[in-house]
């Protein structure tokens, strides 16, 4: 019973994934939201932004420095479970 | 390890492979690397180390405090940096902005310096805590 619920439920949302992707714009448009201004303004205004000239820094860092906030927050947490999980030394924080 | 030849290899290795990772963290933003790469040079000397060392007598010890004290006060740097400057960037405020000084010298780019060496800590430490407790189940 579980199983044939568990299928019914995975069908239903690849369904649900396809549908929605099917509205989606075509591949390779030139119209498609992906191809907007904010990477022109990134590589025109990168160096006056963010004053680096390693792009990939100026953008990861600054730009987006939330996402990597995040990324490190991934490491941090990893870090303390598994400390938690498998340390069996006797010293304790 | 009691392989003698490892052993002097990596004693003669190590250092270069640190200052390695060391100049990639502080030249993230003018050459191509950062804090993601640089700190996992630094883990994977710390991991060398780890390999070449006398069980018994390590020339370093790192203990798991020291581990969870650089880790949390490098996360906190980072989140306080880029919260100011989150604060400080909207215009809303009139709050002081670090000038982002010449392109192309160290220091410059305002807190990306910090920002990536925080994030080097974080993954340096990150990778050499996994290292060890998956060998030997302690720190």
């Amino acid at each position: 019973m579980k199983k044939i619920l568990s299928i019914l439920l995975t069908v239903a949302f690849i369904s649900i994934l396809l549908v929605a992707l099917s509205e989606g714009p075509a591949f390779g448009n030139a119209d498609n939201p992906a191809n907007n201004y904010v990477s022109k303004r990134y590589i025109e205004q990168g160096v006056a932004d963010t004053g680096a000239i390693n792009i990939v820094t100026g953008i990861i860092l600054d730009y987006r420095a939330f996402d990597t906030f995040g990324e490190a927050a991934v490491l941090f947490a990893a870090v303390i479970s598994v400390v938690i999980v498998l340390n069996k030394s006797k010293e304790q924080v | 390890m009691k392989d003698a030849i490892l052993k002097e290899i990596g004693r003669l290795i190590i250092p270069f492979i640190q200052i390695f990772g060391i100049y990639i963290i502080f030249n993230g933003h003018l050459s191509p690397g950062g804090g993601f790469s640089g700190g996992t040079i630094l883990g994977v000397s710390l991991i060398m180390h780890k390999l070449i060392e006398e069980p018994s007598k390590p020339s370093i010890k790192i203990s798991e405090r020291t581990i969870m004290q650089f880790m949390c006060f490098s996360f906190m740097l980072y989140g306080i940096l880029k919260g100011y400057s989150f604060l400080s960037g909207g215009g809303e405020f009139e709050l002081f902005n670090i000038p982002l000084g010449t392109p192309g010298m160290i220091l410059s780019g305002g807190m990306l310096l910090p920002l990536n060496i925080a994030v080097g800590i974080i993954v340096c430490f990150t990778i050499y805590t996994f290292y060890t407790l998956f060998d030997k189940g302690e720190i």
